[in-house]
């Protein structure tokens, strides 16, 4: 394997190489004119000698209650005659943002119109076809959500495997030997739930009733990135106490059932991480000093991405997922106007309502945006230049709950395998496109994506570099 | 069996027919799904055929002669809750220590245990116990008074006797059982290894060691043979040590518990009886009790209540918690201080107010202030009667704007019935039509459910006893004509019997039997931290009988419960694979 000055293997190269191999599998013949040119690959600064340059930063963003239904989500959301506010008129490069993608038009994001979800769904036990719960799952894994437990007033549901951020930061291909402090961020902004279990207040998963609860104080996730104590020994001390309580945990484990065996396997794999960081011991980064709050969403938005965008630029983590509102959300939009939460708001058949929360909501995304694009390495390469965020909610709207023209954004250049301002629109397409097309841009070697009739070899060629 | 037992029975028994011919009225699909839909089994109809296959012992008969059998489910991990996690460690450590951070706990099936036996932790969740444990043992030992207390002799050198003996008796109160020598010997080496730059360090880290164990933050309840029976186990007695505990506590045994154990007292119904009466009179026992009701009653989702002031002046930021105090002022007088029949709470005008409740209610409450709660008697003439008429309920079942016939009538269903309401059909409009609302009540909105018969299944069984709480509004104040000044009709029906107001409902459900199985499968998912198996099916009618003959009254259901050989045996595991 060809390493760089750092030991490290070749990621530039390698990644050319995968991305050579995959679309050798996906796309036939054309190999070599569907490879993008080095330099695109490298954005023009191309700097080789920080060598963070080309490692790709993957994030999901997600907003609540999709976007207002226009005729475009089926019949009936089209009967109160309501234009479509997200759908660009036109479609390729360079093309004008409609009114709720113009928050996002400085960043130039792509977008992809026209993708549902296409799993099955199994009648039994009844109610797996909610919007919701459907187009959350397939938004975040490409699978539906795991059945049981539908029936039952606390809406016990989960996801069946990891969501695409989990999948990523854990992918082999992704991190390699490399493995930064954390393997992914999981944070939250706006604390307002539907129900208090499972998918309602999280949208990272690593499995079954396996979910990574957002960080949703400032504080908190200051003291996670930032606050690592100088006393190196005690640190050092910590972690070898690690094995011994790995040691006491492995007498327990061959007495237990599959399930708990699992449950305990995974506590223990966490001791894992928790040991090597405490073995990275020194702080990485400066100091940003410890944040302040705030309970205006996009105040609090930008605080929370400018602590991220301080770990990412000292190379802390380079997943992460983002969670604006949760789905369903019960968010009171009082600042906008709005008399009741969101989910009410949005079943009370209230569009205009929906269309200044969903505005409102894209500028917080921008927000964020703005955060990444703002802050830049030394040698001038902003983190959306090497960023992919995926932007998306949980459902075309949230009148009907209706899964048609599921919202997919995505924002930044991946370091340059994310072709910018390109609306490419699939109209009935698979969701799962979007999941295939971040995993081919993050250089994950992907032939194809999704589950449970969910699956698919297409990207977005488009918007894929 | 005595004849008085074969009533209660009977009238346990009873209770599915009606909502089982509803089921067959419903125009669509079924909405009250008997006992097959969920994983477990349904205790007032449990099918008597499975227990005559297993070998178990009879010790009753059903009153068509079946014998009861008490066939346990297998054992199930779980993980402390934060609530759990905190109070052992002021039992084990010290009170009073610094907050810290932990994974919030999850709720499937309602309760926190059943997360804690599902849920997996995440790594953040792990983080924060090892951060947590090496803050609260640096608060300790970093105080030279607090850390001789908590160890009690002074070691001199890494591993001496102190070491010792003090690894041996934390260890116990850690692990809810002696060490192992094995186990000893581990941590007994960390006090060596790690005693830099004293045998005080070394002692600490241990004990942050063993506080990240999963001996520690797990309950490893996962039984012994039964000498009784070689097809299931027996929970040790160490075991049953920590299942009382945690059920009436909340929190890891006691010495006086854990010394109980090692005389395998708690493996007899007595030892049993006698520890739970004496934990039973414990403040702690309170606490845990609130917090099983507190969790049933959902009282969780009141946190978070907002309401626009200038819509409704009564609102302030402190009503939710007065509500919630309200509520647990009632739970504390049926079962604490006159250990009533718990299904009362659901009809009596006896409540407890504070000044702001007392206005919302529209009564006097002399002595009343912000923080001091009154006994009243609300007016017999009055519209309340009952929790299902006080804020709690009535807040948090509405929306920010008007109220929701819809989730009241759902939480009667689920949450005080135990009965299950189907989601909507996938393909259908759940919206209350708005638009064409000009001019009419939400009740008069809603009938849409009753006339859709893709809607009528399940609307037809939520709605009708849901309008009987119309006369609230969104915060609990009673009205009787709705933000659009239209006249409120709050006349309702239960499962066919039509009542007037929810003052009707109220003595109704007092003395419901469904009420009182509700309780028992509740309690029951709460202690076992799961859902029932099909096999404990008389388990629970059994409990059920007993509850009734014991007059409802609550603390005899947690005797019944702990001395139960349901809540005393498992099955093996089961194989891998299987």
């Amino acid at each position: 394997m060809r390493l760089d000055d750092w030991g490290r293997p070749g990621r530039r190269k390698g990644m050319l190489s995968r991305r050579t191999l995959l679309r050798g599998a996906a796309g036939g013949a054309a190999v070599s004119l569907a490879l993008p040119p080095l330099e695109a690959m490298l954005g023009t600064h191309g700097a080789l000698a920080n060598g963070a340059d080309d490692q790709p930063i993957f994030g999901v963003f997600f907003w609540a209650n999709g976007t207002p239904w226009h005729a475009g989500h089926g019949a009936a959301q089209g009967g109160g005659g309501y234009p479509d506010l997200w759908t660009p008129a036109a479609t390729g490069v360079g093309y004008t943002p409609s009114e709720l993608l113009m928050p996002l038009a400085a960043h130039q994001v792509s977008v992809a119109t026209g993708l549902e979800p296409k799993t099955e769904v199994p009648s039994d036990p009844p109610g797996q076809g909610d919007g919701h719960m459907r187009g959350f799952m397939v938004a975040l894994t490409s699978d539906r959500p795991r059945p049981e437990g539908f029936d039952h007033p606390s809406h016990t549901l989960t996801a069946l495997r990891p969501s695409l951020d989990q999948y990523v930061a854990k992918h082999d291909e992704f991190y390699g030997t490399d493995v930064p402090r954390f393997r992914s961020l999981v944070m939250g902004i706006s604390d307002a739930r539907f129900h208090d279990y499972g998918h309602w207040n999280a949208i990272s998963y690593n499995g079954p009733d396996s979910l990574n609860l957002p960080v949703m104080d400032p504080g908190q996730l200051y003291g996670l990135l930032f606050d690592v104590p100088a006393d190196t020994t005690s640190l050092t001390n910590r972690a070898s106490l690690l094995d011994a309580v790995m040691a006491d945990a492995n007498d327990l484990r061959g007495r237990l059932g599959a399930a708990d065996r699992i449950r305990l396997d995974e506590h223990l794999a966490h001791l894992d991480e928790i040991q090597r960081r405490l073995e990275l011991s020194v702080a990485a980064c400066d100091d940003p000093g410890a944040p302040a709050g705030s309970a205006d969403l996009i105040e609090k938005t930008d605080i929370m991405a400018q602590l991220l965008a301080r770990g990412l630029l000292c190379g802390l983590t380079r997943v992460f997922s983002f969670m604006l509102t949760s789905p369903a959300t019960t968010h009171l939009f009082s600042n906008l106007g709005v008399a009741d939460e969101m989910h009410k708001t949005c079943h009370d058949g209230l569009w205009q309502q929906v269309r200044d929360i969903t505005l409102y909501q894209m500028q917080a995304f921008a927000r964020f945006l703005d955060v990444m694009q703002a802050t830049v390495d030394p040698t001038g390469i902003s983190l959306l230049d090497r960023m992919l965020v995926f932007g998306t909610s949980e459902y075309g709207e949230g009148w009907q709950h209706g899964n048609k023209e599921h919202p997919v954004i995505l924002a930044g250049r991946a370091c340059g395998a994310i072709n910018p301002g390109v609306h490419q629109r699939v109209p009935d397409g698979n969701l799962g496109m979007a999941h295939v097309t971040a995993l081919r841009a993050l250089g994950i070697e992907t032939p194809s994506y999704g589950f449970n009739g969910g699956e698919t070899s297409e990207d977005l060629s488009e918007i894929l570099a | 069996m005595t004849h008085a037992r074969e009533d209660e029975r009977q009238r346990v028994r009873w209770v599915a027919t009606p909502v089982l011919a509803l089921t067959t009225l419903a125009a669509t699909a079924a909405c009250y799904d008997g006992p097959s839909r969920e994983p477990g089994a349904d205790g007032g109809d449990a099918s008597a055929t499975d227990g005559t296959e297993t070998d178990g012992d009879p010790t009753d008969s059903d009153t068509d002669g079946t014998p009861l059998v008490f066939d346990p489910a297998p054992a199930v991990l779980p993980r402390l809750t934060a609530d759990q996690y905190r109070n052992s460690l002021q039992s084990v450590l010290a009170p009073g220590l610094p907050a810290v951070a932990l994974e919030p706990d999850t709720n499937p099936y309602l309760f926190f245990n059943i997360g804690a036996t599902t849920t997996t932790l995440s790594e953040l969740g792990t983080q924060l116990y090892e951060e947590a444990a090496d803050e609260l043992t640096h608060a300790i030992f970093g105080d030279p008074n607090a850390r001789l207390a908590l160890v009690g002799c002074e070691p001199l050198a890494p591993g001496d006797q102190c070491v010792q003996g003090f690894l041996e008796d934390f260890g116990r109160r850690a692990y809810r059982r002696p060490l192992t020598s094995e186990e000893l010997l581990r941590w007994q080496q960390i006090t060596v290894q790690l005693a830099n730059p004293d045998a005080w360090e070394g002692l600490r880290l241990a004990v942050a060691g063993m506080l990240q164990s999963p001996h520690f933050l797990y309950r490893v309840e996962l039984g012994e043979p039964d000498p009784e029976d070689p097809a299931r186990l027996r929970f040790t007695s160490h075991e049953m040590a920590s299942r009382l505990s945690f059920l009436l506590w909340n929190t890891t045994p006691d010495d006086e518990l854990l010394d109980a154990a090692a005389t395998d007292v708690l493996l007899t119904e007595q030892g049993l009886r006698e520890h739970a009466e004496r934990m039973l009179a414990d403040p702690r026992a309170s606490a845990a009790i609130q917090e099983f009701f507190a969790q049933f009653f959902d009282l969780g989702r009141l946190d978070g209540i907002a309401r626009d002031p200038m819509v409704y002046p009564m609102f302030s930021s402190t009503l939710p918690a007065s509500m919630k105090t309200e509520v647990q002022l009632l739970v504390n007088d049926f079962v604490f201080r006159r250990d009533a029949d718990i299904r009362g709470i659901f009809g009596t005008r006896n409540t407890f107010v504070n000044e702001e409740l007392a206005m919302l209610y529209g009564v006097d409450a002399p002595g009343a202030s912000p923080i001091s709660f009154v006994p009243v008697e609300l007016p017999a003439d009055g519209p309340r009667a009952g929790m299902l008429t006080l804020g709690a309920f009535l807040m948090m079942n509405a929306h920010e704007t008007e109220p929701s016939p819809t989730r009241r009538g759902k939480y009667l269903r689920e949450r005080v019935l135990c009965q299950t309401v189907q989601p909507p059909p996938d393909d259908v409009d759940t919206n209350i039509p708005e638009q064409e609302g000009e001019g009419k009540t939400l009740r008069e909105r809603l009938s849409e459910h009753a006339t859709n018969p893709a809607c009528a299944g399940c609307h037809s069984f939520i709605d009708p006893p849901g309008f009987l709480f119309e006369s609230f509004d969104s915060i609990g104040v009673f009205r009787t004509v709705d933000k659009d000044g239209l006249t409120i009709d709050a006349s309702g029906e239960l499962d066919g019997q039509p009542l007037a107001s929810a003052t009707e409902l109220g003595p109704m459900l007092a003395a419901d039997p469904r009420v009182g199985t509700c309780v028992v499968k509740q309690l029951f998912r709460h202690a076992q931290g799961r859902l029932e198996h099909e096999t404990e099916a008389d388990i629970l009618l059994d409990l059920g009988d007993r509850f009734a003959d014991d007059g409802y009254r609550f603390k005899r259901l947690l005797l019944t419960l702990i001395t139960h050989e349901g809540f005393r045996t498992l099955a093996p595991a089961e194989e891998e694979g299987a």
